[in-house]
């Protein structure tokens, strides 16, 4: 009787099984707010997702011809770029879209970060963004190595050594990320088990999570707001929006991959095969990481051999977890944006990490070196011209800022040019100029909250 | 009676955690065990380079052989043969000879050291370890681990 009244077709059968009216009901009312900012900025995490399944897609692909081993993996890349017809598409394809699906994902995490959607009750997608960009660097770093090249091999001895400085536990988790106590085929296999299994299972799983808490909260309105000034129809408005774009970002995926098959040629973005790991080879000069790590590998050179009685990489590493961990629990310190209030500091934080990130990845591409790469003689050449980048680009940001969005809370923005200029222009050490930038912004910020709590008294009885 | 019945499942919760804790372990510790590698087997002791491996150091002045399962460098600077750790001290790159330098240089993160493997410059914060390089009457070219 009950069949009659849910129709005929496929609809009404899978509906008389599945019920489907109420997720279809659900869905016609979902809406995409629309408000003071950009609506460009929602559209973010769909073009990762769209990155990422063609990844999967043509790591599948992949799959089928490369061969983990240390007398096979190099061999098995190199027969599916010259023989195999289309080899080297489908790979030129799965490394352009590893590098813009980090593009996009960066992108989608700052975003997030100066709209302030991280704030409560959404926590927790922002902790779940934050360990699928992890998952997605851990992606990066584990698929590096399958080719079994010189430049795979130094950078994974280089990456996978970092974890040696972690205290107590660092020997042994060095020993199981390498399979041994150094990088060889072992550690091949166990990059490979992580980057086509362990890593997607995780990713898949927590992409799960991460959309879930979307659609039960809906996209964050613009802070202040109880009600969405205006809303999208997320059906089918918005979602053919993102399907055009997806179809935009395919057309420039192929394009890159057809006409710079092996990258740009940019170090840190260059995925030609080269010559075949081998570890009785000294590294050789102009190595770099992919780009993404590049400052990383800038912050471990500004590191002098020891500090406060440890090795300089275990207190950079230390450094580096407690950056992370900030930006990991930020829901939780920005407690204006929790208030609905505007929270300046954290907009300049979002900014000052730019910059901090832009110097650094500038400064480890050899920016200014003309080629020479990163001998004594060209590093405050290199300094003070990636130094003379970052501080145009920060004035650019803070004009703009000031402009277009009002801002007028520059502290951290300036401590971090103030670095970037002491060891530039003057040769303080980073450091150093990273102290004193700290205190000056220290010094400016409690200053500002002194002035304005005198104005506000000010006007009191 | 409402005492001794909390008291009773306080009691079946506390077993009931400390099972599945236990559960946990059972599980966990056998991924552990069969995640750490086992210790290397291989030859240790001195080494001899072979012949290729001293055409090599004879042609490029410096050649990077294993020794008991490490990187070593042997390099001939000044009509002396020094060996040393070819495994930089600070993130593990393998370190070059540059004759014209009379030095080593680790192009991961621009460390220098000196022939006796002492840092010059740059990140490393500890010097190369030394090895021990001897010619035998024969011509050959043994490489042992210094005695401290």
């Amino acid at each position: 009787m009950d069949h009659g009244e849910k129709g005929g077709g496929l609809r009404g059968w899978l509906e008389r099984r599945y019920q489907l009216a109420t997720l279809i009901e659900f869905l016609s009312h979902k809406q995409v707010p629309l408000g003071s900012h950009w609506m460009g900025w929602y559209y973010l995490g769909g073009i990762t997702m769209f990155f990422f399944v063609v990844q999967v897609i043509t790591g599948v692909l992949l799959l089928m011809y490369y061969q983990p081993g240390e007398a096979t993996a190099y061999e098995s890349i190199r027969f599916l770029t010259t023989k195999v017809p289309f080899g080297w598409l489908i790979r030129s394809i799965h490394s352009w879209s590893a590098h813009l699906m980090i593009v996009s994902l960066t992108l989608h995490m700052f975003s997030t970060m100066m709209l302030k959607a991280y704030r409560p009750p959404r926590e927790l997608t922002w902790v779940s963004g934050y360990i699928l960009f992890l998952l997605t660097l851990g992606f990066g770093f584990s698929g590096y190595l399958l080719p079994w090249n010189k430049l795979a091999y130094f950078a994974t001895t280089v990456g996978t050594n970092i974890v040696a400085s972690v205290p107590l536990l660092g020997d042994w988790l060095l020993q199981v990320l390498r399979g041994g106590p150094d990088v060889t085929v072992n550690t091949l296999y166990r990059f490979f088990a992580a980057h086509v299994v362990i890593l997607p299972l995780a990713f898949v799983g927590l992409i799960g999570s991460h959309l879930l808490f979307i659609q039960r909260q809906g996209m964050a309105l613009p802070l202040g707001a109880k009600v969405a000034p205006r809303g999208m129809k997320f059906f089918p408005s918005f979602a053919l929006r993102d399907l055009l774009l997806w179809l935009a970002c395919l057309m420039v995926l192929v394009s890159l991959a057809v006409f710079l098959p092996y990258g740009p040629g940019i170090p840190g973005m260059d995925w030609e095969l080269g010559d075949k790991a081998d570890p009785m080879a000294p590294a050789y000069p102009g190595i770099k990481p992919e780009w993404y790590f590049l400052w990383e590998y800038q912050l471990l050179k500004e590191f002098p051999p020891h500090l406060f009685g440890l090795e300089g990489p275990q207190v950079c590493l230390f450094l580096i977890a407690i950056l992370f961990g900030i930006w990991a629990i930020i829901p939780w310190l920005d407690r204006r944006a929790a208030r609905g209030q505007a929270s300046p500091a954290f907009s300049d934080l979002g900014w000052a990490a730019i910059l901090f990130l832009t110097y650094l990845t500038l400064a480890g591409w050899d920016i200014g070196a003309g080629g020479a790469g990163s001998d004594l003689a060209s590093m405050p050449k290199v300094a003070r011209v990636s130094a003379w980048w970052t501080l145009m680009a920060g004035m650019v940001v803070i004009v703009f800022r000031f402009w277009r969005y009002e801002h007028r809370y520059f502290v951290l923005t300036l401590a971090a040019l103030l670095q970037v200029g002491l060891h530039g222009f003057f040769g303080v050490s980073y450091l150093m100029a990273g102290v004193f930038s700290i205190a000056a912004a220290a010094f400016a910020a409690a200053t500002l909250r002194l002035l304005r709590s005198g104005t506000a008294g000010g006007g009191g009885p | 009676m409402e005492d001794s019945k909390t008291s009773r499942r306080g009691f079946l919760d506390l077993l009931l955690s400390a099972s599945a804790l236990a559960w946990l372990v059972s599980v966990a510790y056998p991924i552990i065990r069969y995640l750490k590698p086992l210790p290397q087997s291989g030859a240790t002791g001195p080494t001899r380079l072979t012949r290729e491996e001293s055409a090599r150091l004879e042609q490029n002045k410096f050649v990077i052989v294993p020794v008991s399962g490490q990187r070593v460098i042997i390099l001939q600077a000044e009509d002396q043969l020094h060996a040393l750790s070819a495994k930089c001290t600070h993130e593990g790159c393998t370190v070059t000879y540059v004759p014209g330098q009379s030095g080593l240089w680790c192009p991961c993160h621009d460390g220098r050291f000196d022939l006796n493997g002492h840092v010059l410059s740059g990140p490393p914060p500890q010097p190369l370890l030394k090895y021990v390089a001897q010619r035998q009457p024969d011509g050959g070219i043994v490489i042992s681990e210094a005695r401290t």
